[in-house]
């Protein structure tokens, strides 16, 4: 017997499969024609991804003063956007990697799509700051390279560069670690393809042919992808939280801001795993490879992580009042009583109470609730945004200057074209690969499938409770 | 199944440690300044570090419970034994909040009716630092903690005698775990506010609660890889391979870094925003401590990080035990670190008030001594003699948990 | 093409048995010129003896190049090239650097072991499969012998091998 399995799990493919049929199963969607919800989807996903080239590119071409930013607000929507774009995109790296080194084996039904899901998320958050940049033709401009302007350089100190970096290392990490992946998996497409497919593929997948070698440097490389990526994205999330947190604005210079945006980070972009995979496992019928324990621990780790913000929000108000600094105090005064108490409200329950629901077994498995509790999370998170950006500027240590925000329709326009874009990346990216790492299932199906469980209860009834026990 | 059998030689070993501890304890509070403040934060120090340790390592437990982990389930009864400690470790906190109320220590700026009278700020904060609130929070939140240890512990022994292949214990243990997540998540970071952060009471952090949660645990699992190795080379454990070594390994090089990441957010955010309220804190520690201080970062980030960053290092018992032994000290320094910059600093201001002779006579406490290390000792004797005693009282190995297969089985992929 | 190989090569349809038939070739002598398997199969690279990677090595030294390459350029820029003050900070504050030194390991390790691996392996785009079995990426396992130079009662023997392990398919492809 190859390794031991507690009885206690339950399985991870289900339905009796063998080697061949996960092939079949997992290639299919990107061989047979697109269905006709996958086409309507696509075409409402063009047009608002049309509207995100139209708003952003209206922006470039007027200004920024087509927003309703102002001396006080200077980042409004635009940077809520941007951290919470890259919020989502933690949950990929956070699966393949750290529950990868946590030995959590439900990773493999959903790190793929979630993987992809995180370049997708980190290439629409990098819109932000470009746009905000007004003349994104000079966002070279922020790289450190040797210029006419005499010896001019970047400030290093400024968390805003940081944040560059950051960001394009992970973006660059995040797809050597996708694609790294997904080689063999697109070896198993061209395989199966014919003619002009089979070239494409044959082109996409390097020369892949499964020699023993290959495969043992390629564990070895993805592990140490994974122990890499693990403190980089803690990293990224860190360092987005630093651009607030090296301030002195009261509500934003505080010292819990790293471990607690990790969370945030973690908690939203797990709530999009779910609203991405409830959909399309329903649509490209893979239930038997996403099962409801896959769900169920997704929304352990969402409940998890919703209870540590629940406890970061509520340290950080208790420590305002702490702290006896009165500026402090009425940041927090003014997030819940300000003008935008709405959002506050919004945030609390969207993320502190109503993940408590994932407390009963029932409601974790439920797909309803998961995918309406999935979007309240990320309604949530938004505002979680909103709230730390918006709100804090509106009101600072001068009456005199405070002041109100409302989106314009570009910012709007700019935001739903964000989700527009993000979900046409996401539906070319179920036809063309695997959505589910076909190679990985197949390594823990000898140990997780559902048939082979059935043995490994008998091993276990016959090693720990027999009568000599 | 195996049981351990507490030899006479350890027994002896423990006892001498507490000795010393004793000694060194009695010689504190004889050479002690008036307010023997040397003697208390002594025991603050210690008493809070192995609390600490004991608590962290249930939370540990009940993670790995709900996270479906499986490969620690042989030598789950060490983690045990060391949560059991709460009730030890609580009682000296107890002693410590009764302290407090009665105020026959001076530890907390905040709990000295002059100081407090005139210093608008900690008035201010007297809704929550009051000795009433230290005391009750110490022993409700103690206590709750106290009682899921409690629970736990009886569930898996009573496991060892009616489990079976449904796992029904299991499942009743699980739940015990879930109430402990947010339980624990929620009340120590006000335990640690009160025992810990309130000594320097102006200060504040909002890291400061999962800073020091994060140094309790590399403590812990240091302290579980000393004890697996020890009892090993008794030749107990035969199935505890270099893969468990490897995996432990991991933990306490993962923690290591995770809790430098945290000191690093906490360290550089401050110095950064550069507002004095929050930089005296480090303030105070660089002007006085500087060795300390460095050493903290060397001993508890650099240390591990280097050694343990090879996989080859972290299966080999010689570099693990090098590790944990350094980890161990190097957090009880951060602990050191933590507690008395603060009670110098409010000792000295009551006895300038108080006792002038005394005030000028009152250096700081620049460097842990002799006597420092010696309650040090003394409490990981204490801690040592009450974890091989519950060792000894239950079977090694929990013959019936649903991953014992797998934990004898295991291996690092 | 001039240096293609004649290879013999048997399918296997299960890991289980395509374990104990490297075993049985180990134990024989056979030269085993390569295995393929549609994932990574556990016990793979031990029953075949194959030396462990020294990928991370490689992804060691890219982080160090990385982390030196970052702090020296930041430090070099911040105390020497162009000395400016910001925020009341030293010329040189250590700590500011530290996320991007960070990334910067990070990114010059991974890039740089990916780049590492592909070479190694002979792989990246425009690399021809040699594909013994459109299976094989699917649910066969291989083991292949390089037979150009053998005679043919060695063949034979190489057959017999297969046949008695449990082989499904047995054929010869030149690539």
């Amino acid at each position: 017997m190859g390794s031991i399995i507690s009885p206690i799990r339950e399985p991870l493919v289900t339905g009796n499969k063998t080697y061949n049929q996960i092939t079949e199963d997992i290639c299919a969607p990107t061989e047979r024609a697109p269905s006709i919800s996958w086409v309507i989807a696509f075409s409402v996903a063009n047009v608002l991804a049309a509207v995100f080239l139209f708003t952003s590119a209206w922006t470039i071409w007027q200004g920024v003063g087509t927003w309703d930013l102002n001396r006080t607000i200077g980042w409004g929507w635009d940077i809520t956007n941007f951290v919470w774009w890259i919020g989502i995109g933690h949950a990929g790296t956070l699966i393949s990697a750290i529950l990868l080194l946590f030995r959590q084996k439900w990773r493999t039904g959903v790190n793929r799509a979630a993987e992809a899901m995180t370049i997708f998320a980190v290439a629409v958050a990098g819109q932000f700051p470009l746009i905000h940049m007004g003349r994104a033709w000079f966002a070279f401009f922020v790289f450190p390279y040797p210029n006419t302007r005499g010896p001019l350089w970047v400030n290093f100190n400024s968390p805003l560069l940081w944040d560059v970096f950051a960001i394009s290392t992970y973006a660059t990490v995040s797809v050597l670690f996708w694609y790294v992946g997904l080689i063999p998996d697109l070896a198993t497409v061209r395989d199966r393809a014919r003619g002009f497919r089979k070239k494409i593929y044959g082109i996409f997948s390097f020369g892949w042919t499964g020699s023993a070698k290959h495969w043992q440097r390629w564990e070895s490389l993805s592990l140490i992808l994974a122990g890499l990526a693990t403190p980089l994205v803690l990293s990224v999330h860190t360092i987005v939280s630093f651009d607030f947190a090296t301030s002195v604005i009261p509500g934003w210079h505080t010292t819990i801001f790293p471990p607690y945006f990790v969370a945030g980070a973690i908690f939203s972009g797990f709530a999009m795993v779910q609203t991405l995979m409830i959909i399309t496992r329903y649509v490209l019928k893979l239930q038997d490879y996403i099962t409801i324990a896959h769900i169920e621990s997704m929304n352990k780790v969402i409940l998890l992580t919703g209870t540590m913000v629940g406890v970061a929000y509520l340290t950080e108000v208790f420590v305002a009042w702490y702290s006896g600094y009165i500026y402090e105090q009425f940041a927090f005064y003014n997030r819940a009583f300000g003008p935008y108490w709405f959002a506050y409200f919004a945030m609390m329950t969207c993320n502190l109470v109503s993940p408590q629901i994932f407390w009963f077994k029932k409601m974790r498995r439920n797909l309803y609730v998961t995918f309406i509790m999935s979007i309240f999370v990320n309604i949530g998170m938004w505002y979680e945004r909103f709230v730390i950006i918006a709100t804090t500027l509106a009101r600072d240590y001068l009456p005199s200057s405070w002041s109100l925000y409302s989106p314009t329709w570009v910012e709007i326009g700019i935001f739903i074209g964000s989700i527009g874009v993000f979900f046409t990346l996401f539906l070319i990216f179920v036809r063309v690969a695997p959505v589910v790492a076909i190679a990985e299932i197949k390594h823990i199906l000898k140990s997780s499938g559902d048939q082979y469980l059935e043995k490994q209860k008998e091993y276990v009834q016959k090693q720990q409770f027999s009568e000599k026990n | 199944m195996q049981s351990f059998s507490f030899a006479a030689g350890e027994r002896k070993f423990f006892g001498i440690c507490m000795i010393i501890g004793v000694i060194s304890l009695i010689i504190t509070y004889l050479t002690d300044d008036p307010l023997n403040s040397r003697f208390w934060s002594n025991i603050l120090i210690n008493a809070s570090f192995f609390t600490g340790i004991a608590f962290i390592t249930l939370f540990l437990y009940a993670a790995k419970i709900l996270a479906y982990s499986g490969w620690h389930a042989q030598f789950k009864r060490i983690m045990e034994s060391f949560y059991m400690f709460l009730g030890i470790g609580l009682i000296f906190m107890v002693v410590l909040g009764l302290g407090t109320v009665m105020g026959f220590h001076s530890l907390y700026e905040w709990n000295n009716e002059m100081l407090v009278s005139e210093d608008i700020i900690i008035q201010n904060k007297s809704a929550f630092l009051n000795p009433m609130w230290y005391m009750f929070a110490t022993i409700v939140f103690g206590a709750s903690w106290f009682f899921v240890a409690r629970q736990l512990r009886a569930l898996s022994l009573k496991e060892d005698k009616v489990g079976d292949i449904e796992f029904k214990v299991h499942k009743r243990m699980k739940v015990w775990a879930a109430i402990m997540l947010p339980l624990g998540g929620f009340t120590s970071a006000a335990a640690i506010w009160l025992w810990l952060m309130s000594l320097d009471a102006h200060w504040y952090s909002t890291l400061y609660g999962w800073y020091t949660g994060s140094s309790w645990l590399v403590a812990s699992v240091a302290f579980l890889i000393l004890t697996i190795i020890y009892l090993k080379e008794r030749g107990y454990y035969p199935k505890v391979t270099d893969d468990h070594f490897h995996d432990l390994g991991k933990y306490l090089f993962a923690f290591s870094v995770f809790w430098a990441y945290l000191w690093f957010s906490q360290y550089m955010l401050i110095w950064y925003a550069n507002i004095g309220e929050a930089t005296v804190y480090y303030q105070t520690r660089l002007e006085y401590y500087p060795f300390i201080f460095y050493a903290n970062v060397a001993i508890n980030f650099i240390l591990p990080f280097f050694v343990l960053l090879r996989n080859d290092t972290k299966r080999k018992k010689g570099t693990l035990i090098f590790v944990s032994i350094f980890v161990i000290i190097g957090h009880w320094l951060d602990k050191f670190l933590m507690v008395v910059p603060g009670v110098d600093y409010t000792t000295k201001k009551i006895l300038s008030a108080t006792n002038p002779e005394a005030a000028a006579e009152f250096s700081r406490l620049i460097m842990p001594g002799f006597l420092e290390f010696g309650v040090f000792i003394g409490f990981i004797g204490l801690f040592g003699y009450f974890v091989f005693t519950s060792l000894s009282k239950a079977p090694l190995v929990a013959s019936k948990d649903p991953y014992l297969e797998e934990s004898l089985h295991h291996h690092v992929v | 093409m001039a240096n293609s190989k004649n290879v013999l090569f048997g399918l296997y349809n299960d890991d289980d048995i395509l374990i104990d038939a490297i075993k049985t070739a180990r134990n024989q002598k056979l030269d085993i010129m390569d295995v393929f398997t549609p994932f990574p199969v556990h016990g793979l690279d031990p029953a075949l003896g194959l030396a462990e990677s020294r990928i991370h090595i490689a992804g060691f030294v890219f982080g160090l190049i990385g982390a030196i390459t970052a702090m020296g350029f930041m430090s070099w820029i911040s105390v020497s090239d162009w000395p400016i003050i910001y925020g009341g900070k030293p010329y040189w504050p250590v700590l500011s650097f530290i996320p991007i030194t960070f990334e910067l390991t990070v990114l010059f390790s991974a890039v740089g072991m990916v780049i590492v691996f592909f070479t190694i392996c002979g792989l990246g785009p425009g690399v021809t499969a040699k594909v013994l079995d459109p299976r094989i990426t699917d649910d066969m396992f291989c083991i292949a012998f390089d037979v150009s130079n053998m005679e043919e009662n060695e063949k034979a023997g190489l057959q017999k091998f297969f046949e008695e392990t449990g082989a499904s398919e047995i054929n010869q492809k030149s690539i």
